[in-house]
């Protein structure tokens, strides 16, 4: 059964799975390690995304590239106002976000069902065509999927590791008081890295709406998923969140296609769980 | 740390009950409006409510008492799943009689947190959260797959009622109260207890309780077995309310819910989970009419509450409380 076409295809679909992991998950851990916000309505940025994506690119018919980079950005400028709104009391009040943000979810949810409606909708692909690698087939609109989130994450780590920001980004992450000390301006920082987190969600739930189905209900699992990645990687570590959606992204395509989708959730519970309890910070993440 | 200590403004626990010159009269007065109401409102719609209100309640304060000793669990639905499913099983595949299968169903939510706390417990804050939200989802999950004992998604109907007698929807009101009665009687007695005052200093300052001789890890278990078994107790009297059982009552959403009710009611004192239970249970039901934009306002009570008061609604009584004494005192002076 592991013959190298087989192969070849989990290798495929973990690459994309890993893609849309690693973007929502950067976005969470960014929110969680700068300002102690556990953001339980990532998902619902997500399913944002997926609307605009569709309202954009499936409704009006603008062409692919323009129509997913200007959705996650519509969807990250109009956030910003949820950010002078809500978000800003719960900066640095990691239990209170819990909740409070989970209102937010509860909100953003039901909103769009009015908005929009319950039912699914589906978002045409991108490109129809397939290249053939010997009996290896590989949907043109996977590698384009994978292509725009390896850009994404190629332009936010050169700006993490090269730019002023990025510096003082990973400053206030590092300790937001002595960053302050230092004259890192706290509130901008904070609005510049929820505007980066907010736009990779979005983006990411257009994927996964593309790939799966666009519903107001859609963001419970990539929330679980950013959940176990972050867990995975290490509360607050932007390598950690990385690493460890690349994993789960594999692990998950892996397990799936050879045993089933029951088995591979089991083991990747299975093993962040023992992973919590013996190693609780996670794997890149520092003990406190 | 996510622990409660560190979350309010005013981390200063109070104590657990109102004024002793009041506390009586506000019981007996309470009591006598669950007990009389159903006498003079006999209403189906009210009924189904109220019992679900009562329930709910004895999953809130048992949860109340773990969030006391500094742990917030977001898999405590899971635990009430485990009774619910153990003592639907005993009584409809072995043919046990309800009563001893509610038994069961807390032996068995029981033994399990006995075999899962003393591993989990030792993790502290927002690890503990995690690893509870993960082993809720586990046991949802095997709720789900396990399908030739669980029946799986559309879980298992024909439970019989609790008792034949027992089976119109008044009685199964008063069985329930009587039975949340318990349990909050129980916690209360607990956290009023010398035990309580010490799931206070663990809260507190873990290190300088277990160097005063508390054994911290066991107490911690212990206190988690007994909330988690009494939540087993509310999901095998769901399970005969409701007359089936499917996974979706036990899923993450639900504990949240609970969490969500200690949280708006307050968390450091048991009148807190009390009144988010009547909250978060009753006024969705009463607005039925308008699903979803409730839902959104719900949710923005939510974010409104976390933003003002983080300590809840009991929070903004005892300000509320401090501003007519103040007033009161000027008065005077």
């Amino acid at each position: 059964m592991f013959s190298t076409t087989i192969l070849g295809q989990v290798f495929l679909n973990g690459l994309s799975l890993s893609a849309i992991y690693v973007l929502i998950a950067l976005g969470f851990t960014l929110l969680f390690g700068i300002m102690k916000v556990v953001n339980f309505a990532h998902g619902a940025f997500a399913m944002s995304g997926g609307y605009a994506l569709y309202y954009l690119y499936g409704v009006l018919g603008w062409p692919y590239l323009p129509a997913i980079l200007l959705s996650a950005l519509f969807v990250a400028t109009g956030a910003l106002v949820l950010e002078f709104l809500v978000f800003r009391w719960f900066y640095q009040k990691m239990f209170q976000s819990m909740i409070g943000l989970l209102g937010l979810n509860i909100a953003m949810v039901f909103a769009s069902v009015i908005l929009f409606d319950v039912y699914e909708r589906s978002i045409p692909p991108a490109l129809d065509g397939v290249l053939q690698f010997g009996e290896l087939v590989i949907p043109t609109d996977r590698l384009l999927v994978v292509a725009i989130a390896a850009v994404v994450l190629l332009v936010f780590w050169v700006f993490m590791s090269f730019s002023r920001y990025g510096l003082a980004m990973r400053a206030a992450a590092q300790d937001i008081e002595i960053a302050e000390t230092q004259g890192i301006r706290t509130r901008q920082i904070y609005r510049l890295a929820f505007f980066i987190a907010i736009f990779m969600a979005a983006l990411a739930g257009g994927i996964y709406a593309q790939i799966y189905a666009l519903s107001p209900f859609m963001g419970d699992r990539p929330l679980t998923v950013a959940f176990i990645v972050v867990i995975l990687g290490g509360m607050g570590s932007i390598p950690g969140a990385a690493l460890g959606g690349v994993i789960l992204g594999f692990g998950e395509s892996f397990l799936s296609t050879f045993y089933g989708s029951a088995a591979s959730s089991f083991v990747s519970f299975g093993v962040v769980i023992a992973l919590l309890i013996v190693r609780p910070w996670g794997l890149l993440g520092t003990p406190e | 740390m996510v622990g409660p200590s560190s979350t309010t403004v005013e981390s200063e626990p109070r104590p657990s009950t109102t004024p002793r010159s009041y506390f009586w009269p506000i019981a007996v007065l309470i009591l006598a409006f669950l007990g009389g109401w159903p006498l003079f409102v006999p209403n189906q719609f009210l009924f189904t409510i109220g019992t679900f209100i009562v329930l709910n309640a004895i999953g809130a304060t048992s949860l109340h008492l773990i969030i006391r000793t500094g742990h917030i669990s977001l898999g405590h639905a899971a635990f009430m799943g485990v009774g619910a499913y153990c003592c639907v099983l005993a009584v409809t595949k072995f043919g046990l009689s309800p009563p001893l299968g509610l038994i069961i169903g807390m032996a068995g939510s029981g033994l399990l947190a006995l075999l899962i706390g003393p591993v989990v417990l030792r993790l502290t804050g927002k690890y503990f959260v995690l690893v509870t939200f993960l082993l809720g989802e586990v046991i949802r999950m095997v709720f789900v797959e396990w399908i030739s004992v669980t029946g799986g998604s559309n879980g298992i109907s024909g439970v019989p009622p609790l008792h034949p007698l027992l089976a119109s929807p008044m009685a199964t009101y008063y069985v329930c109260l009587a039975a949340s009665l318990f349990c909050v009687g129980l916690c209360a007695r607990i956290l009023s207890s010398e035990v309580g005052r010490t799931i206070d200093s663990v809260r507190e300052a873990e290190n300088v309780a277990e160097c005063s001789g508390v054994p911290v890890i066991r107490l911690k278990v212990s206190i988690f077995v007994i909330a988690c078994a009494l939540v087993g107790l509310q999901g095998g009297l769901l399970a005969f309310f409701l007359r089936y059982i499917d996974p979706t009552s036990f899923s993450m959403v639900e504990s949240l819910n609970l969490v969500v009710m200690n949280v708006i009611g307050g968390m450091y004192s048991l009148a807190g989970p009390l009144i988010g239970t009547i909250f978060i249970v009753a006024l969705p039901e009463l607005l039925r009419g308008y699903v979803e934009l409730q839902r959104v306002f719900f949710g923005i009570i939510l974010i409104v509450v976390m933003a003002t008061f983080p300590g809840g609604m009991v929070d903004l009584f005892t300000r509320v409380r401090k501003i007519m004494a103040s007033r009161n005192a000027g008065a005077v002076g």
